[in-house]
């Protein structure tokens, strides 16, 4: 945009009809000067806006809550003696800690992980040629729509342990109520269970997003070759969604490792935060706890940075992870297939069809070419 | 699209400056224009019953405007108040305080005004005397107009207590939880009675009993002096056993509190008695009409209490000194907590007055909606004899952490017969350690 506008600049005071004045020489050298800075610098003024509001809200409290759990510092009376890292390792040591850790990182894995399966699978249903198409694909997206106050209020009545539906319904099946908010695990099902209802369309949702710019007539030759639905979907579908499957996955980290309003409203009476004994107390919800009930300001900060390490190392981890998942996927079939041709080539008889000439190309496994990194594929959109 | 290099420069600067504004938008605040019209902010929480006093003030000081704000629970309140106080700005001029947290406002009471500047000392006999002393900081400041006080009587059943074959009636009842010489141990008799001849359980959790135990008592988890005393405590200890027999017997229903099954166990039976702070009365209603019953589902009020009188709750009103208005917050501060103002707040809310004078108001001890659901109970007069002989009790900095986060999980430990007392004391004491640095 701005490189278009330079040549129409430079030439309009050559071609003025009355020649240029003296002052006006002065004046187009200013103006050249200026469609230079325009060209050179206010790209960056455009992307300043962000920038700018990103240190406001984001980078200034990251650092200043780092100052604050080098200190002694009480939330109403303010800071108290520089004590360096001592909070942290007064974190480090505290069993409260690393309970809520693992509550954390329990709820995390039991609602991340049937969460992302469940929404590719929903994805690749509504993938499919289904009659009233937007129809299906609202639906999966209602739940995200209502607010996580509402959802918590709703299950955490349908959970309650005495007057709940569930457990209505498992004592009139004869079975034995379940203590869904006062023992550990029931608690992290009861709360992944909030979490899922209302994370899984959304990601249905951008899953089907990525599925739907997967080329079809990959879909279709795979299908004339003779590859059934569940081999194209795992050998064309999940390979070529791979960068959005990675996106999901850190924003469901991201999200799953910062869980605060379920937990802090399933039993929104306890004396304690997460629970009468901290069974489900998260991270973010025992920092809460630290700096709002205990007044540990600086306990609480050295906590949220722990976290925040915690979280981008994760994040990094599961990155790398679910690349080496996604390739991992290629490389396996390519492995078979060349064991196959070197199977074919080293029995000749056994090669199907007539005798030993030409074995290649009859494979079926070889000419599907499940490779999604290769360059058809790439190439397709381009064309 | 081609835009003139004109509208980019202006569309940069336009950018730029829309930062500059939004960067300087937080810090501009609404300054009173002229200096006649004064506005004064107002937060309190829950239901205090002022909203009518307010436009009753601003007809009879028409240069006054009140912006009141309510916030829909004492918790909420407290984490709106924490926070506004930790940035040092954003508070109200007249901020309700609930006794529940007046410790952690006292480790800054120097940032509330000291009423007795405009004359909280000249009035401060109209107020029952202990809710005064808890007003009054170390350095003797008082820092709050009393509002209301939360003397505790016995909520109970009266046809759950007849099916039983116990008493039903008012002063038998009290006479059979020992009147005025009421304990815990005769509380506890009392219900093991009840649940041989019912099975059933005879109140609904046991933290509120265990709330009530050590508010009674005249020194807390804190000394008078303000050292911590819980390890070791003979008197908290004695009444844990207590609670904890309580517990090991069956007498507690085991119900969430706060949630009681929206309100289906205090009309299913689950229990009989329940303990009742004045405030607490409303509550009951709720949670009875809630669960789908009214004033036949037998619910009454008895005068009496074991182990003494006791007092849960009650606010107060502060002015921050963050306040431009001082003088005419204080004011509104003291017109709010007046004798006819608490009455008024009574009729409204069902807050019993602090206010001596007005306790003895025909307005608090007549007939209300809340006397008519509790079998026509004088609720009003029940209360002022249930104040009698509360005493303000040290609250340490980290009494609430204490009593929630120490004894929370311990209390809910004996009510599901996870452990015994002695156990259950013990992981409390752990806990103490964990959180309570001292």
């Amino acid at each position: 945009m701005t490189s278009t506008l330079t040549p129409s600049a430079e030439p309009r005071p050559a071609a003025s009809p009355t020649p240029p004045a003296q002052p006006d020489t002065g004046r187009s050298e200013f103006r050249r000067k200026l469609s230079r800075f325009d060209v050179k610098y206010s790209p960056y003024f455009y992307v300043a806006p962000f920038f700018i509001l990103f240190g406001l809200v984001g980078l200034f409290p990251l650092v200043y809550t780092f100052v604050v759990s080098l200190n002694d510092w009480n939330l109403l009376t303010g800071p108290g003696d520089w004590v360096g890292f001592e909070n942290f390792a007064t974190e480090l040591a505290s069993p409260l800690f690393w309970n809520s850790l693992f509550n954390t990182f329990s709820i995390f894995l039991l609602s991340a992980v049937p969460q992302l399966v469940a929404a590719v699978v929903i994805a690749a249903v509504l993938d499919q040629n289904l009659r009233a198409k937007t129809f299906w694909r609202l639906s999966v997206i209602l739940p995200y729509i209502v607010t996580p106050v509402a959802v918590t209020l709703i299950f955490s009545n349908v959970f309650g342990e005495q007057y709940g539906l569930v457990n209505n319904i498992l004592t009139t099946l004869g079975l034995d109520p379940v203590m869904w908010k006062t023992e550990t695990f029931p608690s992290h099902v009861a709360i992944a269970t909030m979490v899922n209802w209302r994370w899984t369309g959304y990601n249905a949702l951008i899953l089907l997003a990525a599925m739907q710019a997967v080329p079809r007539d990959v879909h279709e030759s795979a299908a004339l070759d003779g590859a059934g639905a569940v081999r194209r979907f795992f050998a064309i579908t999940i390979p070529s969604i791979r960068p959005t499957l990675v996106f999901v996955i850190i924003t469901a980290t991201i999200g799953g490792l910062q869980i605060f309003t379920e937990p802090k409203l399933f039993n929104a009476a306890s004396s304690v935060p997460g629970g009468p004994q901290r069974q489900y107390q998260t991270t973010v919800l025992y920092l809460w706890d630290l700096a709002f009930n205990r007044q540990e300001f600086g306990r609480a900060s050295a906590v949220a940075w722990m976290l925040f390490v915690i979280i981008v190392a994760f994040g990094l981890l599961n990155f790398w992870f679910s690349r080496r998942i996604a390739s991992s996927e290629a490389r396996v079939s390519k492995r078979r297939t060349r064991r196959r041709l070197e199977g074919y080539r080293a029995v000749p008889g056994a090669v199907p069809g007539s005798g030993a000439a030409l074995p290649e190309p009859t494979d079926p496994a070889d000419r599907l070419d499940p490779d999604p990194t290769a360059a058809p594929y790439d190439e397709e959109p381009r064309a | 699209m081609k835009l003139s290099r004109h509208t980019k420069v202006a569309a940069a600067v336009a950018g730029a400056a829309t930062i500059a504004l939004l960067a300087t938008a937080c810090s501009s605040g609404g300054g009173e224009g002229s200096d006649e019209k004064i506005t004064l902010t107002v937060t309190t929480f829950g239901t205090m019953g002022l909203d009518d006093l307010y436009e009753q003030y601003e007809a009879d000081n028409p240069d006054i405007t009140i912006e009141a704000t309510n916030i829909d629970t004492g918790g909420n309140a407290l984490t709106d108040w924490q926070t506004k106080q930790a940035a040092g700005a954003g508070l109200p001029d007249v901020q309700a305080v609930e006794e529940g947290w007046l410790s952690k406002v006292m480790q800054v009471s120097d940032s509330f005004t000291d009423l007795s500047e405009y004359g909280a000392e000249d009035t401060a006999d109209q107020w029952v005397d202990w809710k005064v002393k808890q007003a009054t900081d170390a350095d003797g400041r008082i820092i709050g107009y009393g509002t209301d006080i939360g003397p505790e009587g016995l909520c109970y059943n009266g046809a759950l207590f007849e099916a039983a074959g116990l008493p039903s009636d008012r002063e038998s009842v009290a006479a059979l939880f020992g009147g005025d010489d009421a304990t815990w141990e005769k509380f506890l008799e009392v219900g093991n009675q009840y649940k041989a001849a019912t099975g059933k359980a005879f109140y609904d959790q046991s933290g509120f009993v265990w709330n009530s135990m050590v508010n009674q008592l005249d020194e807390g988890y804190y000394t008078a002096d303000g050292e911590l005393n819980v390890e070791g405590n003979a008197d908290l200890e004695a009444r844990w056993a207590l609670l904890a027999q309580g517990a090991a017997d069956g007498l507690s229903a085991n119900q969430t509190q706060w949630d009681w099954g929206k309100g289906q166990a205090f009309v299913d039976g689950s229990f009989a008695t329940f303990v009742c702070p004045g405030w607490m009365l409303g509550v009951v209603k709720g949670q009875v009409e809630a669960g789908g019953g009214d004033a036949t589902s037998g619910w009454d009020f008895a005068d009496v209490f074991p182990g003494g009188a006791a007092n849960w709750g009650g606010s107060f009103l502060t002015v921050p000194t963050t306040s431009k208005h001082p003088k005419e917050a204080a004011a509104l501060a003291a017109y709010l907590t007046d004798a006819q103002s608490q009455v008024t707040a009574f009729q409204a809310a069902g807050a019993f007055p602090s206010n001596v004078e007005a306790q003895g108001d025909a307005g608090v001890t007549g007939e209300s909606d809340l006397t008519a659901f509790f079998n026509d109970a004088p609720i009003g007069e029940i209360l002022a004899a249930r104040a009698e002989g509360v005493v303000a009790q040290y609250k340490g900095p980290d009494d609430s952490v204490i009593q929630e986060q120490v004894f929370g999980p311990s209390v809910q430990e004996l009510d599901s017969g996870k452990a015994d007392g002695p156990t259950a004391w013990n992981h409390a004491i752990d806990l103490l350690h964990e959180l309570v640095s001292e």
